[in-house]
């Protein structure tokens, strides 16, 4: 009996042994890595202390000779970048909302009802992803301008409550995976597929809904040609579009442009790293109980 | 069945605060749509597009528009600022919805292009009532805006290859640093003595054939044409002066071979360190703006400038130029105003002041002129400034071909296989005139 | 939560064996368009109109702003004819989608696969290798030309490090793509997070019952993280080879002129048919390529869909 009891403590320990070995083994890859994937984003914060003396020497520096902090406060005060960050955090928020209300809704419809003709509706929510975008640019913008929709943000929000390909597939996808027995169970209880949609499939897909966000959230804060079409008074601008001052033709400041591009940077991050929670509780939610 | 309905209200509830937000957006916006007013206090508001928002060009530009707008009462210019580049891509889709700029810098090369595809405005009938207008120009930048003998924008600003020699190094190599090489065969010739090698290793180049300008400039050079003949209305990109001018570039190239060329090209290409300035090229070919290069970021260097040498002697020291032009868009609302004001932006006081601030060169004759003698400049400014005003009277310009508006496309990549040896400068150029005579005759 | 196999099984033939009333199958019906009805809304407003008028305008000599005559299928005609650098483009394009996509994808499982190990400073780790991700535009591909040049550029440092002489990267014709995929591999962070969202979803109860049994790590992976991730798997695949089959910044920016050079390498067909449309305004042409390029990524669609339900594995999937 003791002899069994200690065999299986030999085994739990070796097992233990083992995912120690793995963890520290991922450690140290996921710490390589990192200094990789940071080194050219070190590049930038580098150039972003210089002085544009220093940037134009060479052979470049990899460590700024002189440390130039006020870049950043200087960067600021080339225009009115309070306002920019303001204007881009509203279009943002409209967007993300519109985009994570809109795809999830229409996600269960292509997931979990069945009706009639989805398969084509669905074959085309795909084959609008296919077409190159530069060719319905011109024609989408006069359409804007027919409407009466420029100078406003109404063209860089509104498209977004009605849905993107590719969110909708994406939240497809996930949908697809969620057992229909919950869906079953739902519905002999009188659930409507509203509810069970709102109740039940949002909740259990808060990793799916929580990427379809932190996109968004990325796609619209570095939307570029948007703004750059539909916008034309200068004090409405977006801080992607504000940016590209300091580009020049030949006379590019690359000191102000990386500060600014990594302070603009600065929010994503933050988003990034506070839906984060989702990918845990995800796991939490299945799992049940877990240490 | 209570649930559902709590769902359904929440949903409610959200749909109708997004709908809040929408329209507390939209509406924020359409007060400040005044840019598409005609009127501002009884004033024609004209709205100009520009690329210039850097903190240097941006102020000069205002200025000149303040001017402006003082100088009279009856038009409000407004300056709007698009990034580079994509400035161009806004002006093409505006003009197609019907609601373009009202005046707009675009380049010069491409005007006529654009005129025939209908996206700028004839100013024929605004030049007739000044008819003195147009010499203010230099010919060659104004003959770049006609299309079908009618102008179709008014030139702005402009540019001019030139050489430019680092007079130190010219000492030290035992050269004369008062008298920079006038024929490629001094060219070359200088250039191998400037050469410093460490071991195997170029530390300082000399020259560079094709550093800052491409082998088609050294073609414009040998025989004052370019690769299309107006007249003829047909490509002479194989012509044999051409052939040879491109042979004398490929051998130079062979001569510190691609390896040396390629590493050297792309270390100083992404427009921060310049390799003349950072002491590692001897000689280098670029416009009078590179001078504020050297003056800003150099440590004070000892610099001559000359134009191009000749292919040989008396063969002529042609170079190459380009620029902006500032044009009317195709449909816009004010097409008077615009070109009263486009007539200021062009005079002797707006060019000279742009020219001075900007350390740029102007389309105007006069304001270059004043500008090269400016109290503003120091003394290597104006040596700079007035070689460069110097060399317009020999600056060719490359206008698109109506014909052929994309044959740089099938050009480039053939230069691209001389230099790389894939093919001779017969080969390549022949192919090259090839592919454009066909693309000509696709495009008829 | 999760039901066991058997379960399943059982609910599955429950559902199969009731025979749901007309009624019911009509609201039903009514539900679904309910729920997709935005899309189609969206799509009538803002997309069906555009999408239409470009399919005509390759029929046409569209310029934009003056010229739309119907010219038949000339645009079509001359593609094949008289043009040599849109098959250069397009196999230019093929080698980056045939090379990119596995690429990124198996990247992508492999990082979030390690991202998922419930490490110490898990969320530092997952930031810093999205990070690239939220990096995007012309600003990025300045700072990879800086990289990647030759002899100072820190890729070449690093290389040299490990005793390997790198290549002139974006001046030599044959390492301009391979430096392009080297870059969209820094960036693979984005589909991580994908991955990193599925595998939230894999119950743990199911790796833990494999390890009574005695699974390797590797087995654990094969047979369970696999076969559970192959919605998103698919939904990467397809998305993805769009993607690449659309990259054209990339090529605008990091050719110095913009004309895809050194010797054409970086010709992209998207950025071909935007020196057709935004440099010389044949804009018909240019919709003519679009539609060419959208019927090669139909067929490769179709194809993936044809394949998927031989590898992809749903939960959850309804029988027709």
């Amino acid at each position: 009996m003791s002899l069994a009891a200690q065999t299986k403590r030999n085994y739990f320990q070796s097992v233990k042994f083992k995912k120690r070995l793995v963890k520290a083994l991922v450690t140290i890859i996921l710490i390589s890595g990192s200094l990789l994937i940071l080194s050219p984003i070190w590049w930038m914060v580098s150039t972003s202390l210089k002085s544009m003396q220093e940037i134009m020497t060479y052979p470049p520096t990899f460590i700024p000779e002189e440390w130039h902090f006020e870049n950043y406060i200087e960067t600021i005060h080339k225009g009115p970048f309070l306002r920019y960050t303001l204007n881009t955090v509203l279009i943002t928020f409209c967007v993300v909302i519109g985009n994570v209300l809109a795809n999830s809704f229409i996600a269960y419809g292509f997931s979990k009802i069945a009706f009639k003709g989805r398969n084509i509706l669905f074959a085309i929510v795909l084959v609008t992803m296919m077409i190159p975008g530069f060719v319905t640019l011109i024609p989408q913008y006069v359409l804007y301008a027919k409407l009466g929709w420029l100078n406003t943000y109404l063209p860089l929000i509104l498209p977004a409550f009605f849905g993107s390909a590719f969110y909708i597939f994406l939240l497809r996808q996930f949908y697809l995976t969620i057992p229909n027995e919950l869906i079953e169970a739902a519905k002999m209880d009188g659930a409507s597929h509203l509810y069970i949609w709102w109740k039940i499939i949002v909740p259990l897909s808060k990793p799916a809904i929580a990427t379809v966000a932190i996109f968004s959230f990325n796609g619209a804060w570095n939307d570029f040609l948007g703004p750059l079409l539909f916008i034309n008074d200068e004090r409405l601008y977006t801080l992607q579009l504000a940016l590209q001052v300091f580009k020049g033709q030949n006379d590019t400041q690359w000191n102000y442009l990386m500060a600014g591009s990594l302070m603009a940077l600065l929010p994503v991050i933050l988003i990034f790293f506070l839906f984060q929670r989702y990918f845990i509780e995800g796991m939490n939610l299945s799992a049940g109980s877990k240490g | 069945m209570k649930k559902p309905r709590k769902a359904l209200m929440s949903l409610f509830l959200l749909v109708l605060s997004i709908a809040l937000i929408l329209s507390g957006c939209s509406s924020k916006e359409s007060n400040g749509q005044n840019g598409n007013g005609p009127e501002k206090g009884g004033k024609v508001v004209v709205d100009f597009w520009t690329f210039w928002g850097s903190e240097i060009r941006r102020p000069v530009i205002e200025k000149i528009i303040s001017d402006f707008n003082k100088s009279q009462d009856r038009i409000e210019v407004k300056h709007t600022y698009l990034p580079w580049g994509d400035i161009w891509t806004k002006n093409l889709a505006s003009i197609a919805a019907g609601n373009p700029a009202d005046l707009i810098i675009n380049d010069i090369n491409s005007v006529s292009t654009r005129a025939k595809n209908a996206q700028n405005t004839n100013l024929a009938k605004y030049i007739a009532k000044d008819p003195e207008l147009k010499n203010r120009f230099y010919p060659e930048l104004y003959k770049a805006t006609l299309y079908k003998g009618d102008p179709y924008a008014l030139p702005f600003n402009t540019d001019t290859r030139l050489l430019f020699y680092n007079k130190d190094m010219f000492k030290e190599a035992g050269l004369d640093p008062n008298s920079p090489p006038k024929t490629w065969a001094e060219l070359e010739e200088y250039g191998k003595k400037l050469d410093v090698k460490k071991g195997k290793k170029y530390t300082r180049i000399g020259y560079l054939p094709n550093y800052g300008i491409a082998s088609d400039v050294w073609m414009i050079t040998a025989d004052g044409k370019g690769y299309w003949d107006f007249k003829a209305k047909k490509p002479i990109i194989n012509d044999p002066k051409n052939v040879e001018a491109l042979t004398w570039v490929k051998n130079y190239y062979d001569s510190y071979g691609d390896k040396v060329i390629n590493s050297f090209k792309a270390e100083f290409g992404e427009e921060t360190a310049d390799p003349f300035v950072a002491g590692k090229l001897a000689m280098t070919t670029d416009a009078a703006t590179f001078y504020t290069k050297i003056r800003d970021y150099g440590k004070d260097i000892n610099f001559g400038v000359a134009p191009l040498p000749e292919m040989q002697p008396g063969s002529g020291h042609t170079s190459w130029g380009g620029g902006f032009a500032a044009e009317i868009p195709k449909g816009a609302k004010h097409p008077k105003e615009a070109f009263e004001f486009l007539k200021y932006l062009t005079d002797v006081q707006a060019q000279q002041y742009w020219a001075e601030k900007n350390f740029d060169n102007v389309a105007n004759k006069k304001a270059s002129e004043n500008a090269s003698k400016s109290k503003d400049f120091t003394d290597d400014g104006k040596m700079v400034y007035s070689a460069a005003v110097d060399n317009m009277k020999q600056t060719l310009l490359t206008p698109t071909p109506l014909e052929a508006p994309d044959y740089t496309n099938l050009i480039n990549p053939e230069l691209d296989a001389v230099l790389l040896g894939k093919k001779s400068p017969k080969e390549g150029l022949d192919a090259a005139q090839k592919a454009v005579k066909k693309l000509v005759k696709s495009n008829k | 939560m999760q039901p066991t196999l058997e379960q399943k099984q059982k609910s599955q033939t429950n559902i199969k064996s009731k025979k749901p009333k007309i009624p019911f199958k009509q609201k039903e019906q009514l539900q679904g368009y309910m729920f997709v009805a935005p899309w189609i809304i969206g799509f009538v407003v803002f997309l069906a109109g555009p999408l239409l008028f470009s399919l005509y305008g390759s029929f046409t000599n569209f310029n934009i702003t003056s010229t739309m005559d119907f010219i038949g299928l000339d645009n079509y005609k001359r593609m094949f004819t008289n043009d040599n650098i849109i098959w250069i483009s397009l196999g230019n394009t093929l080698y980056y989608v045939v090379i990119s996509v596995p690429l990124t994808t198996a990247g992508a499982i492999l990082l979030a696969v390690l991202l998922n190990q419930g490490i110490r400073g898990m969320r530092v780790f997952r930031t810093i290798y999205y990070l690239p991700a939220v990096l995007s535009g012309v600003g990025v591909y300045l700072l990879w030309m800086q990289l990647l040049s030759p002899s100072s550029g820190l890729v070449n440092t690093l290389l040299s490090w490990v005793g390997i002489e790198g290549p002139s990267w974006l001046a030599d014709p044959a390492w301009t793509k391979p430096a392009l995929i080297l870059m969209k591999m820094w960036s693979v962070g984005g589909g991580m997070l994908l991955y990193l969202a599925s595998l939230q979803s894999v119950s743990p109860s199911l790796y833990e019952a494999a390890e009574i049994d005695g699974a390797s790590a590797f087995q654990k992976f094969r047979h369970i993280t696999l076969p559970m991730i192959t919605p998103v798997i698919f939904f990467d695949i397809v998305t993805s080879t769009i993607g690449a089959f659309q990259i054209f910044q990339e090529g605008y920016v990091m050719s110095k002129s913009g004309d895809g050079g050194p010797a054409n390498s970086l010709v992209f067909f998207n950025l071909h048919m935007w020196n057709k449309a935004f440099e010389v305004f044949d804009m018909g042409y240019a919709m003519a390529m679009s539609w060419i390029l959208f019927i090669i990524i139909l067929v490769l669609t179709v194809i993936n869909l044809k394949l998927a339900p031989r590898w992809v594995h749903y939960e959850g999937e309804d029988q027709k």
